[in-house]
């Protein structure tokens, strides 16, 4: 009997020792092991600061592996860093982070999207690089609008893992079908060409994306090129939209609202394009089921889906109406604050270094001294300079914002001066719940 | 003599309370029930205590600032919300649509099955098929098969001279709550079929055979005969499905995503929202609470109207 109790004991002793080891964290600092000569090997261990890195790699493919080599490559040159790589989707991402930063277990960097920049930042969470960026010797190479648009009140809050430009990519053939020689430079141009290749072809004139994560990436540029912008910091450090305040402002806003109605009445989009996402909108494309959509680099590399299809696909600046702009995908690598920060600035660093950026991101580097002469690459970075980016603000409820304010125009029919008010109300909202709201 | 002998325990009893084996008999008992009553404390009372206290409580991931009690503010909050009264009435719709079609779908199933016919077997365990694919993958496939581009269904409308143009079903204001409904019910309906066909199979065919004999048509043999006997598991099944349907979360977005401008977002939707979208908890807990409290006093008022017709 007394066996069995002491049995029972042990054996609950071992299952808690055993479960309260599965949920304690692991400790930053490990060992690494080396290996001596002469045919005996002996272990040396030696304190290491371990960094955990959250990357939204693909692993198979070959920029995936390039990556995952090249970080490899700087573990094995520092002997006192061990790089704890994490493949995680930019799907699955956002949660965990937003989880691990209210949890007070954050990894040392990440990628991340740049609708996350404003977010991260209010949450306090972001290191601030700007000692480590002011002393690094190639900060002068990356562009400087990148750098501002990663600054926040004078502070360097993340850096640039890649650019994501978008430019008008439009099957040649299919316009020349129609007898176009050139892609639309303006809406008007765009609209009346939606006519003509409807005619001649049967196909659609363009794609856009009504729905999901790209809509407001479309709208904010559509926006942009009519010289408004979503929110404006004001003098209180806070920010606000401010269309309603300004007729001028609220008329162009419902212009562009206007836009979106006239490429659905005058079947320049495909009617079901109202609520694609981005998937749809690449995929009719690749498939050149349409002859224009405003899109990214990203398209090059699904080419091999439709070889003879693509064949034609040329690249220009997209169309606009007052200015030209294009919506500007800086996809950050997120540095947070943390034990390592020399450490983490190292690793950050290397990733942001020539050698790295030659490797991994060829024709999309953030680096002036890293741009291709030929090809896409070079088409697309010729548009960085009119890129825009979102403000640096929470976006979660801005871009569902953005993304309903598309299917009032277009699915419920609102007028588009109605829409233009019930956005810039919405905006205004979701800055006041996220704390943001500038009171002037 | 006989009589201080059986006497003897009870005075035991009620001096010392209870044996040493009772006691003993007791603890153990205690023992056994332990792990339940712990999972049941973590797995449901703690969650659902910690819902209830966080509804009342000014909790957002994305605004630490404003923390601390909010008293009814939250629920203000969700119920003043653009979109609520749609994502409630999205519910009722989805739900009352849901069931009634998948009992009178299951209905006339299962009377066809308990028909002798040839192949009555197989036809059984076909139809079951639907109720085993997994949610998400029945899903996706129906909304492949429903996309206007290259999807199936359209495809055959069109074929058919049913439509002129195909229909994009799920990105339309006025068809999508009522598609996924159609979804829902193909693939629910099984469940009840099963059921209610191991309820026919109870009824008594003497009796029906009785009412045929007597002159009793098809139609009142099924409603005076069959149907009776059928209420408990029909009820049952309802009952069932009622809560299962209207707490349901993956197959709306799977296919929808609540969408399009939340033309089928349902409560559950709505609650994902705010906690897995907005970050904002105390908004999620609220109108958690809120829908915990609606599908409460549904039951409660239909268990008093039950027991008030039993006691008549």
């Amino acid at each position: 009997m007394k066996a069995t109790k002491r049995m029972s004991a042990l054996t609950a002793a071992v299952l808690l020792t055993t479960a309260l080891s599965a949920c304690g964290s692991s400790d930053d600092s490990t060992s690494k092991e080396s290996t001596s000569t002469e045919g005996s090997t002996t272990t040396t261990k030696q304190e290491t600061v371990k960094l955990d890195f959250w990357a939204a790699l693909d692993p198979s493919t070959d920029e995936g592996k390039n990556i995952q080599a090249k970080v490899k490559e700087f573990d094995d040159a520092h002997a006192d860093i061990d790089v704890n790589l994490q493949v995680i989707s930019y799907d699955v991402m956002h949660d965990k982070l937003v989880a691990a930063i209210n949890a007070g277990d954050t990894p040392d960097l990440s990628w991340g999207l740049s609708e996350w920049f404003g977010e991260l930042n209010n949450m306090d969470a972001l290191a601030d690089l700007t000692p480590y960026v002011d002393k690094w010797a190639d900060k002068g190479n990356i562009y400087p609008n990148v750098m501002e648009a990663l600054t926040i009140d004078g502070k360097v809050k993340a850096l640039p893992n890649y650019l994501g430009i978008r430019a008008l990519l439009y099957h040649e053939d299919i316009l020349k079908a129609a007898g176009l020689t050139e892609p639309p430079k303006t809406w008007d141009e765009l609209i009346a060409a939606g006519a003509t290749i409807k005619e001649k072809t049967g196909k659609e004139a363009f794609g856009i994306a009504g729905a999901g994560v790209r809509s407001p990436q479309e709208l904010i540029m559509y926006l942009a090129q009519n010289g408004l912008t979503l929110a404006d910091k004001q003098a209180d450090g806070k920010y606000k939209n401010t269309w309603q305040d300004n007729p001028d402002q609220l008329a162009k806003a419902a212009e562009v609202f206007k836009f979106y109605q006239d490429l659905l009445s005058s079947k320049t989009i495909k009617a079901d394009a109202k609520t694609w996402g981005w998937e749809e909108e690449d995929q009719n494309f690749v498939l050149a089921q349409y002859a224009m959509v405003v899109d990214g680099m990203w398209i090059e590399g699904r080419s091999s889906e439709n070889p003879d299809g693509m064949k034609d696909v040329k690249v220009a600046a997209p169309p606009s109406k007052a200015t030209p702009a294009t919506f500007m995908e800086i996809a950050p690598l997120y540095v947070y604050k943390s034990e390592h920060p020399d450490q983490a600035w190292e690793l950050a660093s290397f990733l942001l270094g020539a050698d790295y950026q030659q490797v991994v991101n060829p024709g999309k580097s953030a680096r002036s001294d890293q741009q291709v002469d030929s090809g896409w690459g070079k088409d697309f970075m010729a548009l960085a300079e009119q890129g825009v980016v979102f403000p640096a603000v929470s976006l979660g409820g801005i871009t569902k914002a953005m993304e309903d304010s598309l299917a009032r125009a277009m699915l419920k029919n609102d007028s588009p001066e109605d829409v233009a008010k019930w956005l810039s109300g919405a905006i205004n909202d979701s800055l006041k719940k996220t704390g943001e709201l500038s009171a002037s | 003599m006989r009589q201080l002998e059986l006497e003897r325990p009870t005075k035991i009893k009620r001096k010392f309370g209870m044996t040493l084996r009772e006691k003993r008999i007791k603890r153990v008992a205690y023992l056994f029930v332990l792990p339940a009553v712990l999972f049941f404390l973590a797995m449901n009372a703690y969650p659902l205590v910690t819902v209830l206290w966080d509804s009342f409580q000014y909790k957002n991931l994305m605004n630490k600032a404003l923390s601390g009690w909010a008293g009814l503010a939250n629920y203000t909050e969700v119920i003043h919300n653009e979109y609520f009264r749609k994502a409630l009435w999205n519910t009722v719709v989805w739900t009352v649509l849901s069931v009634a079609g998948e009992y009178v779908l299951g209905l006339i199933s299962a009377f066809a099955l308990n028909q002798k016919i040839k192949g009555r077997t197989v036809f059984r365990a076909i139809i079951i098929v639907p109720w085993v694919v997994p949610i998400v993958v029945a899903g996706l496939t129906w909304t492949w098969m429903l996309t206007p581009d290259y999807g199936i269904i359209n495809l055959w409308l069109v074929k058919l001279h049913i439509l002129d143009e195909p229909v994009y079903w799920l990105g339309e204001l006025d068809t999508a709550l009522l598609t996924v409904v159609f979804v829902n019910i193909w693939r629910s309906f099984p469940f009840f079929t099963i059921s209610l066909l191991a309820g026919l199979q109870s009824v008594s065919r003497d009796i029906v055979e009785a009412a045929a004999i007597d002159g009793a048509g098809v139609r009142k043999r099924f409603f005076y005969i069959v149907l009776p006997q059928l209420k408990t598991v029909s009820l049952t099944m309802i009952f069932i499905h009622v809560i299962w349907t209207a707490i349901n979360f993956d197959f709306i977005w799977v296919m929808t995503e609540g969408g399009p401008l939340y033309s089928s977002e349902t409560l559950p939707i709505m609650i994902y929202r705010y906690a897995m979208q907005d970050y904002n908890f105390g908004n999620a807990s609220a109108l958690a609470s809120l829908m915990l409290g609606f599908m409460m006093a549904c039951f409660v008022i239909y268990y008093m109207m039950t027991v008030k017709k039993n006691r008549r």
